[in-house]
Protein backbone atom coordinates (compact mmCIF):
# COMPACT_ATOMS: atom_id res chain seq x y z
CA UNK A 1 0.00 0.00 0.00
CA UNK A 2 1.29 3.36 -0.61
CA UNK A 3 1.26 6.65 0.99
CA UNK A 4 -1.88 8.14 -0.36
CA UNK A 5 -1.37 11.87 -1.56
CA UNK A 6 -1.95 14.76 0.19
CA UNK A 7 -5.30 16.58 -1.05
CA UNK A 8 -4.72 19.14 -3.94
CA UNK A 9 -5.43 22.66 -2.87
CA UNK A 10 -8.19 24.65 -4.64
CA UNK A 11 -4.81 26.59 -5.91
CA UNK A 12 -3.36 23.78 -7.11
CA UNK A 13 -6.36 22.43 -8.70
CA UNK A 14 -6.58 25.81 -10.61
CA UNK A 15 -4.51 27.78 -12.39
CA UNK A 16 -4.82 31.90 -13.81
CA UNK A 17 -2.76 31.89 -16.71
CA UNK A 18 -3.90 35.11 -17.57
CA UNK A 19 -5.46 38.15 -16.44
CA UNK A 20 -6.04 41.78 -18.11
CA UNK A 21 -8.58 44.53 -19.62
CA UNK A 22 -8.74 46.22 -22.67
CA UNK A 23 -11.16 49.56 -23.61
CA UNK A 24 -14.39 49.08 -25.43
CA UNK A 25 -13.69 50.42 -28.33
CA UNK A 26 -13.88 48.77 -31.66
CA UNK A 27 -11.49 46.36 -33.14
CA UNK A 28 -10.37 45.76 -29.25
CA UNK A 29 -11.74 41.98 -29.70
CA UNK A 30 -8.73 40.83 -31.58
CA UNK A 31 -6.50 42.09 -28.81
CA UNK A 32 -8.33 40.20 -26.14
CA UNK A 33 -8.55 36.80 -28.59
CA UNK A 34 -4.67 37.36 -29.22
CA UNK A 35 -3.46 37.75 -25.26
CA UNK A 36 -5.45 34.36 -24.79
CA UNK A 37 -4.18 33.22 -27.54
CA UNK A 38 -0.32 33.57 -26.27
CA UNK A 39 -1.32 32.92 -22.86
CA UNK A 40 -2.36 29.22 -23.47
CA UNK A 41 0.20 28.98 -26.07
CA UNK A 42 1.99 25.66 -23.81
CA UNK A 43 -1.50 24.08 -23.64
CA UNK A 44 -2.54 21.28 -25.54
CA UNK A 45 -4.91 23.76 -28.07
CA UNK A 46 -3.00 23.93 -31.54
CA UNK A 47 -4.46 24.20 -34.93
CA UNK A 48 -8.04 24.27 -35.46
CA UNK A 49 -8.87 24.04 -32.20
CA UNK A 50 -7.16 27.23 -31.42
CA UNK A 51 -8.86 29.18 -33.99
CA UNK A 52 -12.02 28.22 -32.26
CA UNK A 53 -11.48 29.50 -28.83
CA UNK A 54 -9.74 32.23 -30.41
CA UNK A 55 -13.39 32.85 -32.30
CA UNK A 56 -15.20 32.36 -29.38
CA UNK A 57 -13.13 34.95 -27.28
CA UNK A 58 -13.29 37.57 -30.06
CA UNK A 59 -16.94 37.31 -30.06
CA UNK A 60 -17.69 37.27 -26.55
CA UNK A 61 -15.24 40.25 -26.36
CA UNK A 62 -17.22 42.50 -29.02
CA UNK A 63 -20.50 41.27 -27.27
CA UNK A 64 -19.16 42.53 -24.15
CA UNK A 65 -17.89 46.18 -25.62
CA UNK A 66 -21.26 46.51 -27.90
CA UNK A 67 -24.29 45.31 -25.01
CA UNK A 68 -22.43 45.66 -22.03
CA UNK A 69 -20.13 48.63 -22.11
CA UNK A 70 -22.12 50.49 -25.29
CA UNK A 71 -18.08 50.99 -26.41
CA UNK A 72 -17.53 53.85 -23.79
CA UNK A 73 -13.95 53.28 -24.27
CA UNK A 74 -13.49 54.30 -20.59
CA UNK A 75 -15.07 50.58 -19.45
CA UNK A 76 -12.97 48.47 -19.71
CA UNK A 77 -13.89 44.56 -20.72
CA UNK A 78 -12.15 42.04 -18.41
CA UNK A 79 -10.82 38.82 -18.88
CA UNK A 80 -9.33 36.21 -16.59
CA UNK A 81 -7.68 33.02 -18.75
CA UNK A 82 -7.61 30.06 -15.73
CA UNK A 83 -7.37 26.00 -15.88
CA UNK A 84 -8.82 23.51 -13.49
CA UNK A 85 -8.50 20.06 -13.37
CA UNK A 86 -8.67 19.38 -16.69
CA UNK A 87 -10.61 22.70 -18.52
CA UNK A 88 -9.96 25.36 -20.02
CA UNK A 89 -11.59 28.69 -18.74
CA UNK A 90 -12.33 32.23 -20.15
CA UNK A 91 -14.44 34.34 -18.37
CA UNK A 92 -15.62 37.83 -19.72
CA UNK A 93 -17.08 40.37 -18.02
CA UNK A 94 -18.46 43.58 -18.81
CA UNK A 95 -19.84 46.43 -16.30
CA UNK A 96 -23.65 45.73 -18.04
CA UNK A 97 -26.69 46.32 -15.88
CA UNK A 98 -29.67 44.90 -15.35
CA UNK A 99 -30.33 41.00 -16.25
CA UNK A 100 -27.87 38.82 -18.06
CA UNK A 101 -28.48 38.35 -21.22
CA UNK A 102 -30.31 35.36 -22.69
CA UNK A 103 -27.97 32.21 -22.95
CA UNK A 104 -29.50 32.22 -26.79
CA UNK A 105 -27.63 30.27 -29.11
CA UNK A 106 -29.90 28.95 -31.12
CA UNK A 107 -29.17 28.58 -34.71
CA UNK A 108 -30.27 31.84 -36.82
CA UNK A 109 -32.89 31.80 -39.63
CA UNK A 110 -30.75 32.61 -42.74
CA UNK A 111 -33.16 32.25 -45.28
CA UNK A 112 -35.17 34.78 -43.40
CA UNK A 113 -32.35 37.11 -43.00
CA UNK A 114 -31.24 36.61 -46.97
CA UNK A 115 -35.24 37.52 -47.62
CA UNK A 116 -35.11 40.74 -45.70
CA UNK A 117 -37.75 39.30 -42.94
CA UNK A 118 -34.50 39.74 -40.02
CA UNK A 119 -31.55 41.69 -39.68
CA UNK A 120 -28.39 40.17 -41.31
CA UNK A 121 -26.72 40.48 -37.84
CA UNK A 122 -27.02 38.12 -34.64
CA UNK A 123 -24.66 35.70 -35.00
CA UNK A 124 -22.48 36.08 -32.17
CA UNK A 125 -23.63 34.23 -29.66
CA UNK A 126 -24.61 31.21 -32.14
CA UNK A 127 -20.99 31.15 -33.36
CA UNK A 128 -19.39 31.18 -29.41
CA UNK A 129 -21.51 28.31 -28.40
CA UNK A 130 -20.71 26.76 -31.63
CA UNK A 131 -16.61 27.00 -31.03
CA UNK A 132 -16.27 26.33 -27.27
CA UNK A 133 -17.54 22.99 -25.17
CA UNK A 134 -19.65 24.98 -22.64
CA UNK A 135 -20.93 28.35 -22.23
CA UNK A 136 -22.39 30.28 -19.65
CA UNK A 137 -23.32 33.95 -18.11
CA UNK A 138 -24.00 34.95 -15.16
CA UNK A 139 -24.46 38.51 -14.02
CA UNK A 140 -25.57 41.08 -10.43
CA UNK A 141 -26.07 44.45 -10.41
CA UNK A 142 -22.99 45.74 -12.52
CA UNK A 143 -21.41 42.82 -14.22
CA UNK A 144 -22.17 40.37 -17.03
CA UNK A 145 -19.76 37.50 -17.24
CA UNK A 146 -19.45 34.88 -20.27
CA UNK A 147 -17.72 31.89 -19.41
CA UNK A 148 -15.95 29.75 -22.37
CA UNK A 149 -15.02 26.07 -21.36
CA UNK A 150 -13.29 23.77 -23.21
CA UNK A 151 -11.97 20.60 -22.10
CA UNK A 152 -8.43 20.03 -22.45
CA UNK A 153 -7.51 16.36 -23.39
CA UNK A 154 -7.36 13.99 -26.32
CA UNK A 155 -9.18 16.23 -28.52
CA UNK A 156 -7.63 19.72 -27.14
CA UNK A 157 -11.37 21.18 -27.92
CA UNK A 158 -14.81 20.91 -29.49
CA UNK B 1 -3.65 46.20 -32.27
CA UNK B 2 -3.98 48.14 -35.15
CA UNK B 3 -7.18 46.76 -37.45
CA UNK B 4 -5.97 46.25 -40.45
CA UNK B 5 -9.08 48.18 -42.80
CA UNK B 6 -10.21 46.51 -45.61
CA UNK B 7 -9.41 46.88 -49.36
CA UNK B 8 -11.09 45.63 -52.22
CA UNK B 9 -9.50 45.29 -55.85
CA UNK B 10 -12.26 44.34 -58.31
CA UNK B 11 -11.58 42.96 -61.77
CA UNK B 12 -13.08 40.74 -64.54
CA UNK B 13 -12.29 37.03 -64.96
CA UNK B 14 -13.65 34.99 -67.77
CA UNK B 15 -16.86 36.27 -66.99
CA UNK B 16 -16.48 36.26 -63.34
CA UNK B 17 -16.05 39.34 -61.64
CA UNK B 18 -13.69 38.80 -58.76
CA UNK B 19 -13.32 40.71 -55.28
CA UNK B 20 -9.81 40.41 -54.36
CA UNK B 21 -10.58 40.94 -50.45
CA UNK B 22 -7.74 42.33 -48.41
CA UNK B 23 -7.93 42.88 -44.86
CA UNK B 24 -10.68 42.56 -42.37
CA UNK B 25 -14.07 41.85 -42.58
CA UNK B 26 -15.40 43.22 -39.41
CA UNK B 27 -17.77 46.34 -38.99
CA UNK B 28 -15.14 48.67 -40.35
CA UNK B 29 -15.42 46.76 -43.95
CA UNK B 30 -19.07 47.79 -44.69
CA UNK B 31 -18.56 50.55 -47.04
CA UNK B 32 -15.57 49.07 -48.79
CA UNK B 33 -17.83 45.78 -49.07
CA UNK B 34 -20.48 47.72 -50.28
CA UNK B 35 -18.94 50.23 -52.82
CA UNK B 36 -16.83 46.89 -54.35
CA UNK B 37 -20.23 44.92 -54.69
CA UNK B 38 -21.66 47.88 -56.33
CA UNK B 39 -18.61 48.12 -58.87
CA UNK B 40 -18.61 44.20 -59.37
CA UNK B 41 -22.77 44.56 -59.76
CA UNK B 42 -22.29 46.98 -62.70
CA UNK B 43 -19.49 44.41 -64.46
CA UNK B 44 -22.39 42.95 -65.60
CA UNK B 45 -21.46 39.34 -65.10
CA UNK B 46 -24.00 36.65 -63.97
CA UNK B 47 -21.23 35.57 -61.39
CA UNK B 48 -19.41 37.32 -58.30
CA UNK B 49 -16.52 35.55 -56.46
CA UNK B 50 -15.63 36.60 -53.66
CA UNK B 51 -11.64 36.03 -53.15
CA UNK B 52 -10.61 35.37 -49.49
CA UNK B 53 -6.98 35.05 -49.99
CA UNK B 54 -5.76 38.48 -48.82
CA UNK B 55 -8.51 37.99 -45.42
CA UNK B 56 -7.17 36.98 -41.84
CA UNK B 57 -10.46 37.72 -40.05
CA UNK B 58 -14.39 37.67 -40.13
CA UNK B 59 -16.07 38.41 -36.63
CA UNK B 60 -19.96 37.82 -37.05
CA UNK B 61 -20.63 41.75 -38.49
CA UNK B 62 -18.39 40.52 -41.44
CA UNK B 63 -20.94 37.55 -41.87
CA UNK B 64 -23.42 39.66 -41.70
CA UNK B 65 -22.29 41.92 -44.34
CA UNK B 66 -21.88 38.36 -46.46
CA UNK B 67 -24.93 37.87 -45.57
CA UNK B 68 -26.38 41.33 -47.17
CA UNK B 69 -24.30 40.89 -50.34
CA UNK B 70 -25.66 37.27 -50.40
CA UNK B 71 -29.45 38.64 -50.33
CA UNK B 72 -28.58 41.40 -52.95
CA UNK B 73 -27.26 38.92 -55.48
CA UNK B 74 -30.11 36.91 -55.04
CA UNK B 75 -32.61 39.48 -55.47
CA UNK B 76 -30.53 40.33 -58.98
CA UNK B 77 -30.43 36.30 -59.61
CA UNK B 78 -26.54 36.41 -59.53
CA UNK B 79 -24.40 33.25 -58.32
CA UNK B 80 -22.13 34.51 -55.41
CA UNK B 81 -18.65 32.23 -54.79
CA UNK B 82 -15.59 32.35 -52.09
CA UNK B 83 -12.50 31.27 -52.47
CA UNK B 84 -9.46 31.26 -50.86
CA UNK B 85 -11.04 30.89 -47.29
CA UNK B 86 -9.06 29.20 -44.91
CA UNK B 87 -10.14 25.87 -42.86
CA UNK B 88 -11.55 27.78 -40.17
CA UNK B 89 -13.59 29.71 -41.99
CA UNK B 90 -14.66 27.39 -44.06
CA UNK B 91 -16.23 25.87 -40.79
CA UNK B 92 -17.84 28.78 -40.42
CA UNK B 93 -19.49 29.16 -43.40
CA UNK B 94 -20.81 25.52 -43.18
CA UNK B 95 -22.45 26.01 -39.74
CA UNK B 96 -24.17 29.44 -40.35
CA UNK B 97 -25.53 27.44 -43.41
CA UNK B 98 -23.95 30.28 -45.84
CA UNK B 99 -22.05 27.30 -47.65
CA UNK B 100 -25.66 26.11 -48.48
CA UNK B 101 -25.95 29.16 -50.49
CA UNK B 102 -23.24 30.75 -51.99
CA UNK B 103 -20.28 27.79 -53.53
CA UNK B 104 -16.92 27.75 -51.19
CA UNK B 105 -14.15 26.72 -53.87
CA UNK B 106 -10.34 25.91 -52.42
CA UNK B 107 -9.03 28.61 -54.85
CA UNK B 108 -9.81 30.54 -57.62
CA UNK B 109 -9.20 28.80 -60.40
CA UNK B 110 -11.35 26.18 -59.66
CA UNK B 111 -13.84 28.74 -59.07
CA UNK B 112 -13.34 29.79 -62.63
CA UNK B 113 -13.09 26.89 -64.09
CA UNK B 114 -16.22 25.20 -62.37
CA UNK B 115 -18.50 28.29 -64.03
CA UNK B 116 -16.82 28.09 -67.19
CA UNK B 117 -17.80 24.32 -67.46
CA UNK B 118 -21.22 25.08 -66.17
Amino acid sequence: MTDPKPARTDAELRRTMAEFSVPSEPGNERLAMETVAEAIRDLDIRGENLERLKTAVAEATMNAMEHGNKYRAEVPVEVMVLVEDRDLMVRITDRGSGPPPSQGGDTPDLEAKLEGMQTPRGWGLFLIKSMVDEMSITGDDGHHTIELVVHLGAEGGK
Amino acid sequence: MAVRHLNVEVRLESDVAVLDLMGEINGFAEEALNTAYQQAHAKDTNTILLNFEGVDYINSTGIALIVGLLAKARASHKRLLACNLSEHYVEIFNITRLSDFMGIFPDEQSAVSEISAS
